[in-house]
């Protein structure tokens, strides 16, 4: 197709308005209007909030590879979402990939970096395997992370409760909303951060949010995501707010006039 | 039942979305209602897929769908649609004529959307509110060549959007 025609631009200028049919507000809208549905529960932990989110650091997940009835779930070039036969929702960040099996989808493997979404069920609790790393949730909506290993493994509860061990059999920690702990390498138990990283699923939320956080510690948490160093006039003043992790140089002009400060990309 | 994957649904929304309120747009003239039958498609689909149904062609599902909504809210406003068909001003034209001209369209409202915003300005005061070129430049204060220049740029961008778009999703 060389040219349009008129007839096509006539009908698009009798109806056009600017901004109409936008599509990332119609993903955004359907997003909002279509999450994973939870089943229905009930049980000891009613009062707490319906679902936790918890980011597990730096260990790759066991994978029997010789046990063919396993379904690999990988995410190549970004990061993708998958709903799995029970409900539960997963995010595989680049790189990771996830293992189930179509008949018990509550008990899987995986390696880098996964945010989970576990659809609810007391009667089955869902389990995740890692070398030297156990997540165990009854429903539940958290991360598993394990792109770096030397770092150990860290998890991070953005909302609910999960239990963390070394494996199956070991004692752990339970870990409520805004908890972290990490499991160094070689440690038998995690250990409960004092500061947890609300920014630890910022790829999967897609916002980072600030409360009060000095500039150095804003420009860190960037640099680590961006993988850019950056230098500032002010690094003492305090930021507040949320944004949105799909604009760095947007970022970083709301920072600059937030903060009537200059920053630099280095 | 397998696991389905929720971006090829996005993916599926970024090709498609517009070009669908295009199309459907034909039938019913309405842009709020227009994007609310064509959410209600997706949403279909989407709940379809996640029993584990498998539909081969989902853009043509998607199309098929629109285009069955469309003509239910035209059926309830008691407008007769045995007789509906696509058309434009040269007569009725088949779906498949139907379905790429609301790509063709959606790329031009892509395109247009993109120009800078005094081109575009001037190009709808013209184009859109048939408007001549010497009330374009008293309205806003500059000159009619000024006028003509943005408008042949604005035609210009809209051309080769017509073309180069075509690869790519929709804003």
């Amino acid at each position: 197709m060389s040219q349009f025609e008129d007839k096509h631009l006539d009908f698009v200028l009798r109806h056009y308005e600017k901004g109409r049919f936008d599509t990332q507000q119609a993903v955004r809208r359907f997003n909002d209007a279509h999450p994973v549905e939870h089943r229905p529960h009930k049980g000891w932990w009613l009062g707490i909030s319906g679902m936790a989110a918890a980011v597990l650091i730096g260990l790759f997940l066991f994978m029997h590879r010789e046990e063919r009835r396993w379904t690999e779930l990988t995410a190549e070039a970004t990061s993708k979402t998958a709903v799995l036969p029970d409900g539960t929702q997963v995010t595989l960040s680049r790189g990771s990939t996830l293992s189930f099996k179509a008949e018990d989808p509550r008990e899987v493997k995986m390696t880098g970096k996964v945010f989970f979404d576990v659809a609810r069920d007391e009667a089955d609790p869902f389990e995740i395997h890692a070398v030297g790393a156990y997540v165990r949730v009854l429903g539940t909506e958290f991360q598993v992370d394990g792109s770096i290993p030397e770092s150990g493994i860290s998890v991070y509860v953005a909302e609910g409760k999960v239990l963390f061990s070394k494996s199956s059999r070991s004692e752990g920690v339970i870990l409520t909303e805004g908890m972290e702990a990490r499991l160094a390498e070689g440690a038998q138990i995690p250990v409960v951060e004092e500061d947890a990283d609300v920014n630890s699923i910022a790829w999967q939320r897609g916002t980072f949010i600030f409360n009060e956080t000095p500039l150095k510690e804003v420009l860190d948490c960037l640099s680590v995501y961006y993988y850019v160093s950056f230098a500032a006039t002010d690094l003492d003043r305090k930021l507040s707010g949320e944004f949105h992790t799909d604009n760095l140089d947007l970022i970083i002009e709301l920072i600059e006039s937030a903060l009537d400060v200059t920053i630099v990309k280095k | 039942m397998n696991a389905v994957w929720k971006d090829s649904l996005e993916e599926l929304f970024r090709y498609n979305y517009r070009p669908l309120c295009l199309y459907a747009l034909h039938y019913l003239k309405d842009a709020d209602l227009v994007e609310d039958v064509v959410q209600e498609c997706f949403a279909t689909l989407w709940e379809k897929l996640q029993t584990g149904a498998a539909v081969a062609n989902r853009r043509a599902y998607l199309y098929m769908t629109v285009r069955n909504r469309c003509l239910d809210h035209l059926r309830r406003k008691g407008i007769p649609t045995e007789q509906l068909k696509p058309y434009d001003t040269y007569g009725i034209i088949d779906d498949d004529d139907a379905q790429e001209r609301s790509q063709t369209e959606a790329r031009l409202w892509t395109a247009i959307d993109s120009l800078p915003e005094k081109c575009r300005e001037v190009f709808l005061m013209s184009k859109r509110d048939g408007m001549k070129y010497g009330e374009i430049a008293e309205e806003l204060g500059i000159s009619e060549n000024t006028v003509r220049n943005q408008i042949s740029k604005a035609l210009k961008a809209l051309k080769d959007g017509a073309i180069k778009i075509y690869m790519f999703f929709f804003g």
